[in-house]
C-alpha cells in the first residue's frame, strides 16, 4: 500500500521535489496557528468570487495540508489527489473550468465524491527561495467560466497570501529569538522564593523582565515596558535589555539607569519611544531590596499581613531626557513579604485603572509563594484569546 | 485630525479624535510638525475628544513636545480624559506634560 501510495506520487514530481519539501518545512507554517492571517484572504476570495469554498492549501511531500479555509469544508488528503499540486508544476494560474470533462480529473474522487468539485482555480503561492510550496484556491460544485480579470485577482490575492507566509516565518523566527532573551531558569535563592514570566499581546512584544547575579553577591532584578507593540517594540526591548545587564551587575539599581538612560537615549530619541523600567537590586542577607522606578509605577510591597506599601518615589521613563536623575528606594522584606512588579497590560486584564492594583495585591496576600501569583496570572493570561498588551509580572518573596 | 493656526498669535490647536494608538500615533505627530511649521510654536493638543490613547500615543506626544521645544516652542495639552491623566501621573509624564483644563487656560498659564 504504501510503494503504491508513493508511486502514485513520484508520478511526475520534479527532480528538485525534496528542496521544495524542505523550504516548506523551514517556513515553519505548518501545523501552527497563525492566527486569521490567512483567514481574511480566503474569506475574501470566497466571497469576492462567490464560489462553494476558497483555501490556502500547502502541499508537503505526500498530503496536501489547507492552512485556511472558508466556505464548504474541504478536507486534507493525499498530494495524489490534490487539484493544487498540479498547480505547484507551474508558476501560473490553473483554471479547471470543468473537471468532468477534464481527463486529468474526471476520475478524481473529489469530483467523483464529495465534495463534487466542478470548478477549479489555483495560484501558487511560493517560499522565499521560490518553490512554490501551496496555493491559493477556488473550488465551486458548478463549472463556471473564469475571465481574464478573475485571474488577475486571483493571482493577486495569491500575492497576499504569498507574503504573509513569508511574514509569518520571520516573525515566529523573531519570536524564537525574543523567548531566548527571557531568564530559562529560576535561581534557587535560599530564604527567598521568585518568579516571573512574560506573553506578547501579538508574536513578539516591548516587555521583557531578566534577573541575574550582582557583582557584590545580591541578585539583580530588571522588568521593562517599551512603549509600542510588536516588531517595533521588540528591536527596543533588545537593545535595552542589553544596555541594562551592562550597567546593572555592578551599578545600583539608579545608577544603572542612569547610565542606561545616556546610553540608550539618542536611539529612543530617533524612534520617539518611551521605556519604563524598574531595576532592583536584592541583598539575600538583610533582606533588603534596593529599588530605582523609570516612570514604571506598577510595583508593590505586600506584607505578610496583607498591608500594601504607599507608593515609592519614582522619576522619568527613558527616552525623556539624557541628564535626567532617579531615585532609589529600600524595601526591607520582613518573612512572608513580597515585592511584585507588573507591566500595565496586567491592569487590562482587571478592569485597566489603577484600582486594579487593588486586585493585584489581594492576588499576592492570598498567594503562599512567589509561583503561585505567577502561575495565577499566566492562567488568567493564557485564557485571554487576544491580549490588549503585553503582559509581565515578577515577583520576590522573602519565605518564612 | 484637525489642525487650527493662529499666524498672528503663534498659537496652533491641534484636535485629535477617537483613540490615539500606533495606528495613527504618527498623524498625530506630523499633525504637530505641521502646526510648528505653519507658525505655530506654542501648539495646544486639546485632548476633549481623545477618548482613549496607548503608550504609542503618549510617545507620540512627548515626540511633540521634544520637537516643539527644539523649534523654541512650546506644547501644551488640554482636556485630558481620566485616562489619559491616569497614564501621564503613572509614568510621571505629567511633570513635562501638565495637562491643563481647557485650550484657553493651555495659551494664558505660562
Amino acid at each position: 500500500m504504501s510503494s503504491e501510495f508513493s508511486t502514485a506520487v513520484l508520478d511526475g514530481v520534479p527532480a528538485d521535489d525534496e528542496r521544495r519539501v524542505v523550504a516548506l518545512e523551514e517556513l515553519g507554517i505548518l501545523g501552527i496557528d497563525s492566527g486569521d492571517r490567512f483567514d481574511r484572504i480566503t474569506r475574501l476570495a470566497q466571497q469576492v468570487f462567490g464560489v462553494a469554498a476558497a483555501a490556502v492549501t500547502l502541499v508537503d511531500r505526500t498530503v496536501q495540508h489547507h492552512k485556511s479555509q472558508y466556505g464548504v469544508r474541504l478536507e486534507d488528503g493525499p498530494r495524489a489527489q490534490a487539484f493544487c499540486d498540479h498547480t505547484i508544476r507551474r508558476a501560473e494560474t490553473m483554471v479547471v473550468e470543468d473537471a468532468t470533462v477534464d481527463e486529468r480529473f474526471v476520475h478524481n474522487p473529489a469530483v467523483t465524491g464529495g465534495p463534487r468539485i466542478r470548478f477549479y482555480a489555483g495560484h501558487p503561492i511560493e517560499a522565499p527561495g521560490g518553490h512554490r510550496v501551496g496555493a491559493l484556491c477556488l473550488v465551486d460544485d458548478k463549472p463556471r467560466r473564469f475571465s481574464e480579470a478573475e485571474r488577475g485577482m486571483l493571482a493577486e490575492l495569491a500575492s497576499w497570501a504569498q507574503r504573509e507566509v513569508v511574514r509569518a516565518d520571520e516573525l515566529e523566527r523573531a519570536a524564537v529569538v525574543q523567548r531566548s532573551l527571557l531568564p530559562r531558569t529560576t535561581p534557587t535563592l535560599p530564604g527567598y522564593d521568585i518568579a516571573g514570566f512574560c506573553l506578547p499581546s501579538g508574536t513578539v512584544g516591548g516587555d521583557f523582565f531578566d534577573w541575574y547575579d550582582g557583582s557584590d553577591g545580591s541578585v539583580v532584578f530588571t522588568l521593562g515596558d517599551v512603549m509600542g507593540k510588536g516588531m517595533q517594540a521588540a528591536i527596543i526591548m533588545a537593545t535595552v535589555r542589553a544596555v541594562m545587564r551592562a550597567a546593572g551587575r555592578t551599578a545600583r539599581p539608579a545608577a544603572a539607569v542612569r547610565e542606561a538612560a545616556r546610553t540608550l537615549y539618542d536611539d529612543l530619541q530617533q524612534t520617539d519611544t518611551l521605556v519604563t523600567l524598574c531595576q532592583a537590586r536584592l541583598c539575600l542577607q538583610e533582606g533588603v531590596v534596593t529599588l530605582a522606578d523609570a516612570g514604571h509605577g506598577l510595583i508593590l510591597v505586600v506584607r505578610a499581613d496583607g498591608s500594601v506599601e504607599p507608593r515609592m518615589p519614582s522619576g522619568l521613563p527613558l527616552g525623556w531626557g539624557s541628564d535626567e536623575e532617579w531615585p532609589e528606594a529600600e524595601i526591607r522584606l520582613q518573612p512572608g513579604d513580597t515585592v511584585v512588579a507588573c507591566s500595565d497590560g496586567l491592569l487590562d486584564i482587571h478592569d485597566g485603572t489603577l484600582q486594579a492594583l487593588a486586585e493585584v495585591a489581594g492576588v499576592v496576600a492570598r498567594s503562599s509563594r512567589a509561583q503561585d501569583v505567577v502561575d495565577h496570572y499566566r492562567q488568567v493570561a493564557a485564557a485571554i484569546p487576544v491580549l490588549p498588551d503585553d503582559v509581565t509580572v515578577v515577583a520576590i518573596r522573602r519565605e518564612g | 485630525m484637525d489642525v487650527e493656526v493662529d499666524g498672528s498669535r503663534g498659537t496652533a490647536v491641534v484636535r485629535p479624535e477617537g483613540r490615539i494608538t500606533m495606528v495613527n500615533a504618527a498623524d498625530l505627530r506630523s499633525a504637530v510638525t505641521e502646526a510648528l511649521d505653519a507658525g505655530g510654536a506654542m501648539v495646544v493638543v486639546d485632548l476633549s475628544r481623545c477618548e482613549f490613547m496607548d503608550s504609542s500615543g503618549l510617545g507620540a506626544l512627548v515626540g511633540a513636545l521634544k520637537a516643539a521645544r527644539q523649534s523654541g516652542g512650546d506644547l501644551r495639552i488640554a482636556a485630558p480624559t481620566v485616562q489619559v491623566v491616569t497614564v501621564l501621573e503613572l509614568t510621571n509624564l505629567n511633570r513635562v506634560l501638565r495637562p491643563h483644563e481647557s485650550v484657553e487656560a493651555a495659551l494664558r498659564d505660562g
